[in-house]
């Protein structure tokens, strides 16, 4: 075991590897307010890498309501409950993680779902939980204390993937010049441990050709300066495709450095686990804090707040407005006049957005003439 | 890829994962496991030894109950959890494995059987298979190699049989989606619709070469050689050969390997002893990879016709 530093868990953290940081990480980022679980992204994904015979059941990028929705079933209630009580000191984790628990004889804490565990990605879909008894209108509520909401999913591309860990083949490897996590296919023997070690379930094992495949963060676009399919196919606009820095080289030009350091307004699912994922999200507004803090570690309340007031941040709103605004990988981003532009790494602009689409109110009463006669009335729906 | 050369780098090249800042780390893990291992002493030959037994002729691969198995001895050979490197066993679910080997001066063949009342021969998820493997050093030496696939430096030839690849043979490579889940209803697959050079493309693992993905083989035994758990590495010349065949809940399987051992190591020359280990994987009990029954070194004795 080597000891190795995990930021979102405030302190240092056994892994298996003394594994380095790559030369830049991609990252994701997910504003959850803004989906409504199309699944747009999920058949861009899925027509794009897994309609093949042996990948039926696989989805590298799926929608899940939470808090029923599971793909597979029970994913994040099972390890969650078999690590037990976590517990953080401030923004210091002071439970164990997926390496610190592991059993004897096992690199990882984890947890094989059952082959039918797979079969139901919809599972739970729009099921609402919270106060039945208090469902009528609430003024202060813009619907009522029901809540659900819809979290995006991909492979995190993990810092420290459990993955890697539990691999006795080493046939899985993070590149060390975007980060991406990539099982090598050529080297893979199924011994599926990758499947039992990975907390969020995203390595699967092709029934065809019998090894594991994963999410490959679409590198073939990432390498041309492309964002992957799911974020160009999102209708709703709501991810990021990035590169997110150390905590330490944070560039608050940079997008996800900003997101995530600069304003720490997306936060990372799961972080106790402590594999350092490097998909965050933006948490929805509607749900108890209690739940999120879960989820999404401490900082939940102010990420919330700050987002809330958005509409009078420029600087956060333009980035936001930048999303899905391009296919091209933002390097850098500024807000200037209430244009929201993105730059590439030569600092040539990819693209404009106004951060009030101009608008022209045309009056409802109107007054014309027809055949010479003077006429007055209403506009409808034109 | 000569015997004298098979390095541990070799091992990762070929696997094309050296390209990776986590390789040596692995290696160094690798290492402590080894270590662990070579502490406690189990590099010794020891036991009654498996003999196997000179015959003229076509050595019976295909036929158990041949009378040359009836005649050879039989010897039985104690297997245990591996609980040496991670990931363990947890339990046993067999503890014992009859070993009768044969040989007529150009093959060695085994024939290896124990009891599994569940025959496992498909892969899915979570669903393992049925095998058996056969270690051998690459070259004789005064200590064998350790237990565990070798040591750098000390690489050893490993034949594997596994049901999966029994049933590609017996099916003709049906053995995936369709036989897994019957039932299955297919929307359009890419081989409905594309031409076969870009549908293939679909089978990552498949078209990447990977020995394990193919479905359609001459083989149920695999050649490989290791230098130390999680090195496995695919011979390019695959000489093996065998069968298996799951009768009243106890598998026969038939396992032969030229003596000469071409591209390999030392040949299994008549009149030579060698040091011989076993493992078993019992699919039904989620037995894959290290999670596997493992025997310690045996003195194997093979005949001289003279």
């Amino acid at each position: 075991m080597a000891t190795v530093p995990n930021w979102q868990l405030g302190r240092d953290m056994e892994y298996p590897y003394a594994a380095p940081r790559p030369k830049k990480q991609f990252t994701m980022i997910m504003d959850t307010n803004k989906c409504i679980a199309c699944q747009s992204c999920t058949i861009a994904c899925k027509s794009t890498w897994t309609w093949g015979k042996g990948q039926e059941f696989m989805l590298w990028n799926n929608i899940e309501t939470k808090p029923f929705g599971f793909y597979p079933m029970g994913w994040d209630v099972n390890i969650l409950e078999r690590l037990g009580e976590q517990t953080w000191d401030g923004d210091v984790y002071t439970g164990e993680t997926l390496f610190e628990a592991a059993p004897e004889g096992e690199r990882v804490l984890g947890w094989a779902p059952a082959e039918e565990d797979w079969s139901h990605p919809n599972i739970g879909e729009d099921e609402p939980t919270g106060n039945a008894f208090d469902t009528t209108y609430i003024e202060d509520r813009p619907h009522s204390l029901m809540w659900m909401y819809y979290l995006q999913r991909i492979c995190n591309h993990c810092t420290y993937p459990a993955c890697v860990a539990a691999c006795p083949r080493e046939a899985i490897y993070k590149r060390p010049e975007d980060g991406i996590v990539l099982v090598d296919q050529t080297r893979c023997r199924g011994y599926q441990e990758c499947l039992t070690a990975c907390p969020y379930k995203k390595t699967m094992f092709n029934l065809e050709t019998r090894v594991s495949e994963k999410c490959i963060a679409c590198y073939p676009k990432i390498e041309q300066g492309l964002q992957t399919q799911c974020t160009t196919a999102c209708i709703g606009r709501l991810r990021l495709t990035n590169f997110l820095s150390a905590p330490d080289r944070a560039d608050p030009r940079k997008p996800a450095d900003f997101l995530v350091h600069i304003r720490k307004i997306a936060l990372p699912l799961y972080p106790q686990l402590g594999l350092e994922p490097n998909v965050y999200y933006i948490p929805p507004t509607h749900v108890p804090a209690e739940y999120l803090t879960q989820m999404f570690g401490p900082g939940v309340e102010d990420a919330v707040a700050m987002y809330e007031n958005a509409q009078d941040d420029p600087e956060l709103l333009g980035l936001l407005l930048l999303f899905g605004s391009t296919e091209r990988i933002m390097d850098t981003w500024d807000v200037r006049e209430g244009i929201a532009r993105a730059y590439d790494a030569r600092g040539e602009e990819i693209v404009a957005v106004p951060l009030r689409e101009p608008t022209f109110v045309r009056p409802f009463e109107f007054a014309t003439e027809v055949a010479g006669e003077p006429v007055t009335g209403y506009r409808h729906n034109t | 890829m000569s015997a004298s050369k098979i390095t541990r780098k070799d091992a990762l090249l070929y696997g094309g994962a050296a390209a990776t800042g986590l390789v040596a780390g692995g290696a160094a893990v690798a290492g402590v496991a080894i270590r662990v291992e070579q502490e406690k002493g189990t590099t010794a030959a020891e036991g009654e030894p498996i003999v196997a037994r000179f015959v003229e002729g076509e050595l019976p691969v295909t036929d158990p109950g041949a009378r040359a198995w009836k005649d050879a001895p039989r010897s039985t050979v104690a297997l245990a959890p591996q609980q040496v490197v991670q990931p363990y066993l947890d339990k046993a679910g067999v503890t014992a494995l009859d070993v009768r080997a044969l040989t007529n001066a150009i093959d060695v063949a085994l024939l290896l059987e124990w009891d599994d009342d569940s025959v496992d021969d498909l892969d899915g998820i979570r669903r393992y298979h049925d095998a058996i493997a056969v270690q051998l050093p690459v070259r004789a030496s005064q200590q064998p190699p350790p237990i565990m696939m070798g040591a750098p430096g000390t690489p050893v030839h490993v034949l594997q049989w596994r049901a999966t690849w029994q049933r590609d043979i017996d099916s003709g490579g049906n053995t995936g989606v369709d036989q897994i889940y019957p039932e299955v209803v297919h929307d359009v697959m890419p081989d409905d619709i594309l031409p076969p050079e870009t549908a293939r493309l679909y089978w990552v693992g498949r078209e990447a070469g990977n020995p394990l993905s193919q479905n359609v083989r001459s083989t149920p035994v695999e050649e490989v050689v290791a230098e130390g758990f999680g090195t496995v590495t695919h011979l390019p010349n695959q000489t093996a050969r065998g069968h298996g065949w799951n009768r009243g809940g106890r598998w026969q399987v038939v396992v032969s390997v030229p003596s000469a051992r071409p591209g390999v190591g030392e040949g299994l020359l008549p009149g030579t002893t060698w040091p011989v280990a076993f493992a078993v994987w019992l699919g039904d009990q989620e037995n894959r990879g290290g999670r596997k029954h493992i025997s310690t070194w045996l003195p194997f004795e093979i005949e001289s016709g003279s």
